[in-house]
């Protein structure tokens, strides 16, 4: 029976969250989706350059950012409790002071 | 799956039998509406997620042939309480499409709205229902039937007739 | 205007439970009364420990489901220490609820509404534009948190009073019949993960509660299946059976079905089938538990009703969740045991067939329970008899007041735990 399913597909019963063309490539790397009922954000390894990085675009604003490897280590290295101020809404996006 | 052309089925034969299916329903014609079925039949009613696997996660409904029939013999009872008396039902079926070919088999969408009366009062259930029909020796037969319920996330109330 | 009722009248207007419960009968006006339904969801509900979702739901740090606590919209999350948590869906701004999703993965939660973001843990991390509370960090609020919450093999518990017994002396010899299923696992390991079927019921808790270790209804409920199919559950439930029905204390009961299994002595028996059917998880069962895995194996996995609404039914798993006098919703799903693969894809399609909305053993159960809770809407003759078997129970050796199989022993064991939980004053 699962077999079957898997065989000829439940193509119309599904219709996976696809981000318009060329917006992101989805490579090797596992490029994908991370998306929740709070975010939604494209991820992929972008090659473009002469090395390697990591691209994040934002589905609900278009804004993208690319990350570098030091820029990840830098990630993984930061404390909770600054991790934690970056999620703090009027650090970032929901501020009074205009962007500099 | 290829092209929708490709199918040894005009749409008016998919829709007479398509109705013929919900009527036998409709009506508990038990007999009738298991004689629709191949032997490889797979009847399906999802829960929550319906691209869970069947296999690792809970489903309102799976039945194989075998299966099927158990659920028929049960009903055939008569002691079936939930079914007993049964309930009164009428399905619409209607957006009926013929989405292509596979293994030869015809794969058919379609969407219903089915009220149930009962003593305890009307119940309306809806969703949209992907069957597979075959062509054994010259009759157009059931293969597949998964039913997904708009509200197959929510509660939901006993349904122990035939969506 | 303010009005003061006088605690005499506050008290007069309560039912008299010590008037409604007695021993061999109860009132039918603890179905139907909603002022009875307002009393159990403060004093059981939202003081007593109460069965809200298993560890297994949340694998992963940042993991979450959405839950209940009766009618209360419970949130339990993985948080980054690796510790399960349980939060109250709605935001300490304006009362929004702050998740949507039934399940996900997220470390913060941010309402819709405004904005206000959240540690899965319910620690307020911070509001849009915060010069409006004179800066950011100024507000000391957060999700609401429960009280109390424990595990106990994965099996995560409640309790919305700060203080009161412990999950431990809270669950006392049920405990043991979780073990049971445990034990099942070669890796000692329950999961339950499978997802949870959600049956809409128009009839009150109770009837379900009782009606989970009541061996007397089976043969008349489940005929219908049990003739078709050849089941062996039917004799299990008879005058003829050597099961007992247990009261395990606290409104824990049980149908102990091992006398017939360790009668018959066949090992798997409990689940139907044999062991040249799930070679693997026999060997490896043999392999985790020596000599002790025969009895393991013919003895099978518990049928224990845990108050007031966890019931495991062998391989099933049952939540009570009420949400008025005369609705609540059954979830159920499938036990999967850890190691166990073999039983697990089993286990699944049986509980397919078996349980949920178009289950055919529970759509059987709930359309009784439907039928059950009009019938109590009749005035006459008032009472419920649950006196089945009193003449014949007795102590068995560990003291628990033990029943035939067909004897309504969990029911009595039910309302007397209920009687004394009901009568407390707040």
């Amino acid at each position: 029976m699962s077999e079957r399913d898997s065989n000829t597909g439940d193509a119309h019963d599904v219709t996976p969250y696809a981000p318009g063309a060329g917006t992101v490539r989805v490579d090797d790397s596992g490029g994908g989706i991370v998306g929740n009922e709070f975010a939604e954000v494209g991820v992929a390894v972008d090659h473009s350059g002469n090395g390697p990085r990591l691209r994040l675009e934002d589905y609900r604003t278009g804004r993208v950012r690319n990350l570098d490897a030091l820029e990840l280590e830098t990630i993984i290295w930061l404390p909770e409790e600054r991790l934690t101020q970056l999620l703090d809404p009027s650090t970032t996006r929901w501020r009074e002071e205009p962007d500099r | 799956m290829t092209a929708v052309t490709d199918s040894p089925l005009t749409l008016r034969q998919v829709e007479e039998f398509l109705y013929r299916e919900a009527r036998y329903a409709d009506e508990h014609d038990y007999d009738a509406w298991e004689a629709l079925w191949t032997d490889d039949a797979l009847y399906w009613v999802p829960a929550g997620d319906a691209t869970s696997d069947p296999a690792t996660s809970m489903s309102i409904i799976h039945d194989n042939r075998n299966r099927i029939s158990t659920r028929l013999n049960q009903l055939r009872t008569g002691k079936r309480y939930s079914q007993s008396p049964p309930s009164n039902l009428r399905r619409i079926l209607s957006n009926i499409e013929i989405l292509g070919v596979a293994g030869g088999d015809t794969e058919v969408g379609a969407n219903f709205v089915l009220v149930e009366s009962t003593s305890r009062g009307m119940e309306t259930w809806a969703g949209r229902t992907t069957y597979r029909l075959r062509v054994v020796d010259g009759e157009v037969r059931l293969a597949y039937k998964k039913v997904l319920l708009v509200n197959r996330d929510q509660p939901i109330r006993t349904m122990a007739f035939l969506i | 205007m303010t009005t003061t009722v006088p605690d005499s009248a506050r008290a007069t207007s309560r039912p008299d439970y010590a008037a409604l419960i007695e021993p061999s009968r109860v009132h039918g006006s603890l179905y139907t009364d909603p002022r009875v339904f307002a009393d159990e969801l403060e004093r059981i509900w939202y003081r007593s420990w109460v069965f809200v979702g298993h560890e297994s739901e949340v694998p992963e740090s940042g993991d979450y489901v959405r839950k209940s606590i009766g009618p209360q919209d419970i949130i339990m999350t993985r948080g980054r220490d690796g510790d399960v948590h349980l939060v109250f869906n709605r935001c300490a701004h304006r009362g929004n609820l702050v998740c949507e999703d039934a399940r996900g993965n997220a470390n913060a939660f941010r309402c819709p509404y405004h904005g206000w973001t959240y540690r899965n843990t319910g620690e307020l991390l911070g509001y849009p534009y915060n010069k409006g509370y004179g800066g950011k960090g100024n507000l000391d609020l957060s999700l609401g948190r429960v009280p109390r919450v424990d595990s106990y093999r994965g099996f995560v518990f409640a309790s919305l009073a700060e203080d009161g017994p412990t999950l431990a002396e809270h669950l006392g010899a049920a405990a043991g019949e979780i073990d049971r299923l445990a034990r099942l696992s070669p890796e000692g390991r329950i999961d339950l993960g499978a997802g949870w079927l959600q049956h809409r019921t128009r009839a009150n808790w109770k009837l379900l509660a009782e009606n989970e270790t009541d061996g007397y209804h089976p043969q008349f409920v489940h005929s219908s299946i049990f003739s078709v199919t050849g089941s062996p559950i039917g004799p299990l439930y008879s005058d003829n059976s050597t099961a007992v029905t247990r009261d395990l204390g606290n409104g824990h009961s049980e149908n102990d079905l091992r006398p017939e299994f360790r009668r018959h002595g066949e090992t798997l028996r409990w689940f139907g089938t044999s062991e040249s059917r799930v070679p693997n998880y026999v060997a490896r069962m043999r392999e985790a538990y020596g000599e002790a895995a025969e009895d393991i194996l013919v003895e099978g996995a518990p049928h224990v009703m845990i108050f007031p609404n966890l019931f495991i039914a062998e391989i099933q798993v049952f939540v009570i969740q009420p949400l008025s006098v005369d609705e609540c919703v059954q979830h159920s799903t499938a036990v999967q045991l850890g190691g166990a693969e073999e039983l697990n894809s089993r286990m699944v399609s049986q509980s397919i067939g078996s349980v949920g909305p178009a289950g055919m053993l529970l759509a059987d159960d709930t359309e009784m329970y439907e039928r059950n809770q009009r019938g109590l809407e009749m005035r006459q003759p008032e009472w419920l008899d649950i006196r089945r078997g009193m003449h014949r129970e007795a102590l068995d050796e560990d003291g628990y007041r033990t029943g035939a199989a067909t004897d309504e022993t969990g029911i009595r064991g039910f309302w007397t735990h209920y009687r004394r939980l009901m009568e407390v004053d707040t």
